[in-house]
């Protein structure tokens, strides 16, 4: 690599991240939610055209929900930037109940953990979630 | 070899200032365009990728310039000579790419490089710059050693390569709705762009096109953009991060851990065939999540 070519990486770098803090002065970006038990069902049949949802655990504050197929299937949906990610619960899914909080942490490290308040149901959403894990 | 300067070059301080009234336009018509983790992966996925593309470029242009030696006819850099043959190699350049990018969403290993251009849930003028870092490695560059065969020297492609590229960025956004009709038939727009970039099952592989959708409507991979369903950014099984390392290098990860855990005999087809295929068919491919998202129409909208 050259000196002009070192400088240019330079000056990339500076423009990026310019870009980047402008996008944040500028107050762009969406702080999404899931709003209700149909929104949760969208979002997980989105991500899985095969997906049917019947039930749905949605966090309190609307940044996660599990949704469950008549099958038995669940799916993992929380909040990513402006938009949503799902992920698949099956038995490399590590679940903790803690009283009203179900702690979920995703075998892909990059997904992260999620943490959804569920109130009285997170027992049960719990239990379920070592079902799956018993096979 | 003759040099030409590269234009992508150039172009820089107009992609920066595009970017940033896109951003504007976004502020007053729909703040969820962007997002600062998001623009910010992107634009450093570019920075890297144009490392990288520095790294191998002496190694694509040698080898480029090998293949011309056995060039079939004897083509001439001067555009008062040859204005025909720049256009020629603009338009079969477009080809290349067209059979190059099919191929980037068909074939695992091409994907694997590629899905980095895909891996954002927006669509915005930095998406355009996310761009891949393994490109050399996934020996995309064979796709235009023809256009030197032919005798188009290799100057000259890669300077409609650039224009190529430069085309490429501005269909990137949600600004522009559609342009008008005898453009759209013709060339590739941000309405055609869209479609590219949906997971929508009605959308998924179509318009693989760079600057003309010809080839698209040519070869049956063209879906036109409905205004009854919006298109949903990204890929199939969002990241769910805007850890830079791993959107440049999962599908790697992903190629690697199914390479070694796949019985012998399954082992190469988890490289060359299309995303999403299994050999026990427990995950889905393109064509059986279009296939699931139909039947369920089906079941929804029964026949009268």
């Amino acid at each position: 690599m050259t000196l002009a070519d070192l400088i240019q990486l330079g000056a990339s770098l500076v423009a990026v991240l310019f870009v980047a803090w402008l996008v944040k002065a500028m107050g762009l970006g969406a702080d999404p939610r899931i709003a209700d038990e149909a929104h949760a069902i969208r979002l997980a049949e989105e991500a899985d055209a095969g997906f049917r949802g019947v039930e749905v655990a949605r966090d309190r504050a609307g940044f996660a929900a599990i949704v469950r197929d008549a099958g038995g299937r669940q799916m993992l949906v929380r909040a990513h930037g402006n938009h949503f990610a799902a992920r698949p619960i099956d038995a490399s899914v590590t679940g903790r109940l803690d009283k009203d909080f179900l702690i979920l942490t995703m075998p892909e490290r990059t997904f992260g953990t999620v943490t959804l308040q569920l109130g009285k149901d997170a027992g049960m959403w719990a239990s379920r979630m070592r079902e799956i894990a018993r096979g | 070899m003759d040099k030409l300067p590269d234009p992508v070059v150039y172009a820089v301080p107009a992609f920066i200032l595009l970017l940033i009234a896109e951003m504007i336009v976004s502020l007053r018509r729909d703040k969820s365009r962007y997002e600062a983790r998001d623009t910010l992966t992107s634009l450093m996925l570019g920075t890297v990728s144009q490392v990288a593309g520095a790294l191998v470029g002496a190694a694509v242009v040698g080898m480029s310039v090998w293949v011309y030696q056995f060039h079939l006819f004897d083509i001439g850099l001067d555009f008062r000579n040859w204005w025909w043959a720049w256009i020629l190699c603009f338009f079969l350049d477009d080809l290349a790419y067209y059979a190059f990018h099919r191929s980037a969403h068909r074939v695992r290993w091409f994907w694997a490089s590629h899905v980095i251009h895909h891996s954002s849930q927006h669509y915005n003028l930095s998406t355009a710059l996310r761009q891949t870092w393994t490109g050399f490695f996934s020996l995309t560059f064979l796709f235009r050693l023809p256009l030197f065969l032919i005798g188009f020297p290799p100057a000259m492609v890669f300077f409609c390569a650039g224009l190529n590229l430069i085309y490429q960025f501005w269909i990137h956004t949600e600004a522009i709705g559609r342009m008008p009709k005898w453009f759209e038939a013709v060339m590739n727009t941000p309405s055609h762009h869209r479609v590219h970039h949906g997971v929508n099952p009605r959308y998924l592989d179509a318009n693989y096109a760079g600057v003309f959708i010809i080839w698209d409507k040519m070869f049956g991979s063209f879906v036109a953009e409905r205004d009854d369903e919006p298109v949903r950014y990204g890929i199939v099984k969002q990241l769910g991060s805007f850890n830079i390392l791993w959107a440049a290098v999962h599908e790697w990860v992903g190629i690697a851990k199914d390479v070694w855990a796949a019985p012998w005999k399954h082992k190469l087809s988890y490289m060359w065939r299309e995303p999403g295929w299994s050999h026990d068919g427990s995950r889905a491919t393109s064509a059986m999540i279009k296939e699931r998202w139909a039947a369920g129409r089906r079941v929804e909208e029964p026949a009268e």
